[in-house]
């Protein structure tokens, strides 16, 4: 192994690889940071470029835009308060406060350095904890994946502490929006109106786009701001934010990327869950947790963190066990077997010196990350330089691209202008956004896993069994539990705080 | 600051034309032929119905390498219109107008239980055949810790004990979906389906012990074989990925079960430009060059000519058709 490893440094450190690495991190970081041009879709392009490459070159150039697109959907998010990639719905949270307030490079830098941080972990997972972590992801029934989608969405609950019922109904329309198109169990149309373009169900960028994105530009064309934030280039943020961050967001970076490595190995869910859940987390332990929401680094850091410490988890059981944990890690199995190489527990021993180098490189870029990402930030936080007038332009172009690049279909950019419209006049009457995306993401996999759930509770002859009696869907019941009464109860606390205040004032 | 800005407004315009050329902005008119064929004059349109880097892409991005060399003065332009399990995609090569510069890769038995099942708006008179190339045949696979050890003890369980044999499948209206109506139908025995959205997870579910039993695809399997036991394969002859398990057919059970893919055409094109492709895609299809690319990418090739292939679709037809209405599953 440790004669891999090396080897694996050595391949990673050629020139041509080197260069490979650069190019594959800024690609990917231009494509996650466009809304509707996915990691999924950047990576697809490039695999029949490198079938022309030796496989470790295309593999060492695969990763990198794995981890530049991944990262790169927060740029957008911060700056323009759009995901790049649906695994940066959280980072919007506080990313985008924190450009209003005029800290867009603290943001980007957070968001930088986070991710870099959370790449790094994932990957250490990957080389040192295939094995045990490839044992788990089979534990991960449809009933464990009921219970942990559940606990997604009762960030809800603490999301919108101001207004819950409002943050309820915002989730439940989402929820509602996922149930268009065939059924998971029967496969028969629902709420498609006899039209049959609606079979094809609501696509999650669309939705996402039109709901943050578009309903952005229409209120900035609003609005009487002549820019979208005051931003002025500041010297040496980077290494001013990563001394920031090694002194307050340690336990943070932990927390998050342990969340984004265990969700990474689960096929069917990835960075966008990885990031709401870590986020949520946050916001009930970290020492500034009250804070979230406003405008702060710490959740900059707890989502972009997560999101990136899936990409070496997805990729374990996609090694190990031919199980690709997310859509991403799929498009590198196609690449692996259209070379000739079976994933498998024998790959580390049949393929070795590329398995590493792989998983070596992948260390290497996420620390090449930090400087090629932080050369970028000056580019494109200039951004905010530009009037919205073109910004705005730039926004709808940008948004009608990505909602047709999807599936090439303009009844995907019709629906990205439909929720354009629900998330600005629904923000107006208390919307919240983000619960309506939670809703529209996790929607399908808590259909699809209760319903698998139920088939094999049928068989099994119980419901209490499958549902309440695995140890793992137990512990999620009891978090899911914590989030949903945590905000009641430290609600009560706040304001029984304030009452005293006001009565020894 | 008027630099800057002219310098934001560059780097804007070239992330825009960066994204166009991603998603491959471009569609080709009309195009008049008359008398003497005179094909192709331009790039060919090919639409795929499933996702960039998918199985059925692969497939097409190894064959457009062979394409490029019999048929050197055009190219093909993929086109993704993916959904619906596929149906998008078939509906949209139905759709597209038949002068010959639109083709498109179809799947069997999806092109036929859609329309039947979900009242998809395509037929499978709307096609003409250009040929088939790939046929994965399906398996019954078990966990390799499993008690079963044949799939008739698989069958013999479930026989006494109605409904507890968990298997699991891929989508619903699927080549998996269709075996597994025909394994009850011919057995007799009563089963609890659970229906995963795609191998991946599927394949995770049998190795945690999830589900009992699944069907699969000799490709999907072939990733995870270390971990499995391949009960049996559901094809006429044994798959020379899978030398060692034996077919339905040879161990007293006449299952056979498939998915397939192929090239069509819209209905209508000129019968000499469909006479063109057909023997365009048989050069490709008897390179040696291409059979090994093939193999190399675990795809189980096997050409069958547009008759052969249009006849076999129909065949399959009048089987999904008896099979859907016995367990209630026809639209209407």
């Amino acid at each position: 192994m440790w004669e891999n490893i090396l080897a694996g440094f050595v391949n990673s450190l050629v020139p041509i690889n080197l260069l490979l690495m650069i190019l594959g991190l800024v690609g990917g970081i231009i494509i996650g940071a466009l809304p509707g041009l996915t990691a999924t879709m950047g990576v697809a392009l490039m695999v029949p470029i490198t079938f022309a490459m030796d496989p470790i070159s295309g593999l060492i150039m695969l990763g990198a835009i794995y981890s530049g697109a991944i990262y790169g959907g927060s740029n957008s998010a911060i700056l323009i308060n759009t995901p790049g990639t649906p695994s940066a719905v959280a980072t919007t949270f506080d990313g985008w406060p924190m450009t209003k307030k005029g800290l867009a490079d603290d943001a980007l830098n957070t968001a930088l350095i986070a991710s870099a941080f959370g790449g790094l972990f994932g990957t250490l997972v990957l080389l040192f904890l295939a094995a045990p972590m490839a044992q788990l992801s089979l534990k991960f029934g449809a009933p464990e994946f009921f219970w942990l989608c559940i606990f997604g969405l009762s960030t809800i609950a603490s999301m919108s502490q101001n207004n819950v019922l409002k943050g309820l109904l915002s989730g439940a329309f989402g929820l509602l929006i996922s149930t268009i198109g065939l059924d998971p169990v029967l496969g028969l149309p629902r709420f498609t109106f006899g039209n049959y373009t609606f079979v094809q169900g609501i696509e999650v960028i669309p939705a996402m786009i039109g709901l943050f994105s578009f309903s952005q530009v229409i209120y900035l064309v609003g609005s009487k701001n002549n820019y979208i934030a005051d931003y002025k280039a500041k010297k040496g943020v980077t290494s001013r934010i990563l001394k920031q961050m090694a002194k307050t967001c340690k336990a943070n970076l932990m927390r998050s990327s342990i969340i984004g490595a265990i969700v990474g190995i689960l096929p069917g869910a990835g960075g966008e869950i990885a990031s709401i859940i870590s986020y949520n987390e946050g916001k009930k332990w970290d020492h500034n947790k009250g804070k979230y929401g406003t405008g702060v680094i710490d959740g900059v850091c707890s989502s972009e963190a997560a999101n990136n410490a899936t990409i070496g988890g997805s990729l374990i059981p996609m090694l190990t066990l031919g199980i690709p944990g997310s859509a991403v890690a799929a498009v590198i199995m196609g690449a692996l077997l259209a070379q000739g190489i079976q994933p498998g527990f024998k790959i580390f021993s049949n393929n070795g010196e590329l398995a590493y180098s792989f998983i070596v490189s992948m260390l290497i870029a996420n620390i090449l990350m930090v400087v090629v990402g932080s050369i970028l930030i000056k580019g494109t936080a200039k951004i905010l330089n530009v009037r919205t007038s073109y910004i705005g332009v730039a926004i709808v172009a940008l948004a009608i691209i990505g909602s047709y690049a999807i599936r090439n279909s303009m009844f995907d950019v019709a629906i990205m202008v439909f929720f354009g419209l629900v998330g600005h006049f629904g923000g107006r009457i208390g919307m919240d956004t983000g619960a309506a995306a939670l809703g529209i993401i996790l929607g399908p996999i808590v259909e699809d896993n209760l319903s698998k759930s139920m088939a094999i509770a049928g068989a099994e002859g119980s419901i209490f069994t499958v549902f309440f009696t695995h140890p793992i869907s137990l512990i999620l019941i009891i978090l899911t539990l914590i989030s949903v009464l945590s905000p009641l109860f430290l609600g009560k606390h706040k304001s029984e705080k304030e009452a005293k205040a006001n009565d020894q004032a | 600051m008027n630099k800057r800005k002219k310098l934001i407004a560059i780097i804007l315009g070239v992330a825009l034309i960066f994204s166009m050329t991603l998603t491959g902005c471009n569609k080709s008119g009309k195009n008049d032929t008359s008398g003497k064929l005179n094909y192709p004059t331009k790039p060919v349109n090919m639409i795929i119905a499933f996702t960039a880097g998918g199985s059925s892409d692969v497939q097409a991005r190894i064959m457009q390498k062979y394409w490029d060399k019999y048929v050197p003065q055009q190219n093909w332009v993929f086109n993704y219109k993916t959904g619906a399990g596929g149906a998008v995609g078939f509906a949209a090569i139905a759709d597209s107008a038949p002068d010959g510069y639109t083709i498109g890769g179809v799947n069997t038995p999806h092109m036929v239980l859609q329309p039947l099942g979900q009242g998809a708006q395509f037929k499978i008179d709307d096609f003409e055949y250009i040929c088939q190339v790939v046929d994965d045949p399906q398996v019954l696979a078990v966990n390799n810790k499993s008690k079963f050890k044949t799939w008739q003890e698989v069958i013999d369980y479930a026989k006494a004990n109605p409904g507890k044999l968990k298997v699991g499948i891929v989508g619903t209206f699927t080549g998996h979906h269709l075996m597994y109506l025909d394994l009850k139908d011919k057995t007799g025995v009563e089963l609890t389906q659970v229906v995963y959205k795609g191998a991946a997870d599927q394949n995770a579910a049998l190795l945690g012990g999830e589900i009992d039993v699944m069907i699969g695809n000799v490709n999907d399997v072939m990733r995870s074989v270390d971990q499995m036991k391949i009960l049996a394969v559901a094809a006429d002859e044994r798959s020379s990925f899978l030398p060692d398990v034996p077919t339905f057919k040879e161990t007293g059970l006449d299952l056979v079960s498939d998915i397939r893919r192929g090239f069509v055409a819209p209905k209508g094109t000129d019968p000499q430009i469909i006479a063109y492709l057909r023997d365009a895609f048989k050069k490709i299809n008897d390179d040696p060059d291409y059979i090994a690319d093939m193999k190399k990418a675990g795809q189980p090739q096997a050409y069958l000519s547009g008759e052969d292939f249009e006849k076999y679709v129909h065949d399959q037809d009048a089987h999904a058709r008896q099979l859907l209405t016995k367990y209630g599953l026809m639209k209407s």
